[in-house]
């Protein structure tokens, strides 16, 4: 696991970042741990999901850094399941994931351009 | 092995590793945990995934996630170690205050009766060790109480108090400075106060 730089996110965290962003502007403001770990597997492609340690981890810690919230689902809302910890991208959430997003955009573009013609 | 039994082991694991973290730190890990076991078995088998695929699927996500839990309890273990915080730390100082003045106030009471004694009467006559010796003694006895008053001490301790309490009624005589007498008998009370206080706790 890469050690972590103050202040810096982790792969993962700007992941749940950039996936949270993306369920907000379809329309879906919250977003549970379970939920979270099928979307970054069908974006990922990848054939197993993320490990229950390393994803609660991630969450807390973002929570920790005031990007994001998270509050208990309704009772009545459960419907007799196990209630969700619904978590909400906040407005410096929001931005930190923009950021990310457009650093990522932008990346190979100056990787192509450094090149000698 | 059925997902519902890996779920339960994932659970049983989520429990230890939790075990002594503060309440609501341990119970959120807890819940959150039961409530994806419970989302990735039944969306599993709304694609028709096979028991045994599912519960492989959440044994991985338990092994590959351990050196986070262990992780993330180290880091909160150590937080729930830290020092009282200063609101914790006020309230404390604020009961020691409290009962430092209730018994002061109660032994400058009852060193008030021979000091007015002496004032208006020629039969009480104490000297200022008597003063000092009656004074260390209200104290412990104060001191006793307010420890029966808010936690069990151990009965030795109460036994011990009593003991004196005895002793010095015994010793003593009805006329002595500082009245060893009625110290013996409110140690003797305070030893009983301590140890009954003792065994409704020891229940």
């Amino acid at each position: 696991m890469p050690r972590r730089k103050a202040g810096a996110l982790l792969p993962l965290e700007n992941e749940i970042l950039g996936v949270a962003l993306t369920m907000l502007r379809s329309g879906h403001a919250t977003f549970h741990g379970f939920g979270l770990a099928q979307t970054m597997r069908e974006r990922t492609g990848s054939r197993s999901l993320t490990a229950h340690g390393t994803l609660y981890k991630a969450l807390g810690r973002l929570e920790e850094f005031g990007l994001l919230t998270s509050r208990w689902e309704d009772a009545a809302a459960a419907e007799g399941r196990p209630r969700r910890r619904l978590y909400t991208l906040t407005a410096e959430g929001a931005r930190v994931a923009e950021g990310t997003l457009a650093h990522k955009a932008v990346a190979p573009l100056s990787r192509v351009a450094s090149r000698p013609a | 092995m059925t997902p519902e039994r890996m779920a339960e082991l994932v659970a049983r694991w989520v429990r230890f590793y939790t075990r002594d973290l503060p309440t609501p730190i341990a119970q959120r890990r807890i819940d959150e945990i039961d409530a994806d076991l419970h989302d990735h078995i039944a969306h599993e088998r709304a694609n028709r995934a096979g028991d045994r695929r599912i519960a492989l699927g959440i044994a991985s996500r338990m092994v590959r996630g351990l050196g986070a839990d262990a992780s993330w309890r180290g880091r909160h273990a150590k937080a729930a170690a830290d020092p009282p915080t200063r609101e914790e730390t006020m309230k404390i100082s604020k009961t020691v205050y409290r009962s430092a003045l209730r018994v002061a106030l109660g032994v400058a009471l009852f060193l008030s009766l021979p000091f007015v004694g002496m004032l208006i009467s020629d039969d009480v006559v104490w000297s200022l060790a008597d003063f000092v010796a009656a004074g260390v003694l209200l104290t412990v006895i104060g001191v006793v109480l307010e420890l029966a008053l808010r936690r069990a001490g151990n009965l030795p301790t109460a036994f011990g108090i009593a003991a004196l309490g005895v002793a010095a009624a015994s010793f003593g005589e009805a006329d002595d400075a500082p009245g060893l007498v009625l110290l013996g008998i409110l140690l003797v009370v305070s030893g009983g106060a301590l140890g009954v206080r003792t065994a409704q706790h020891s229940r």
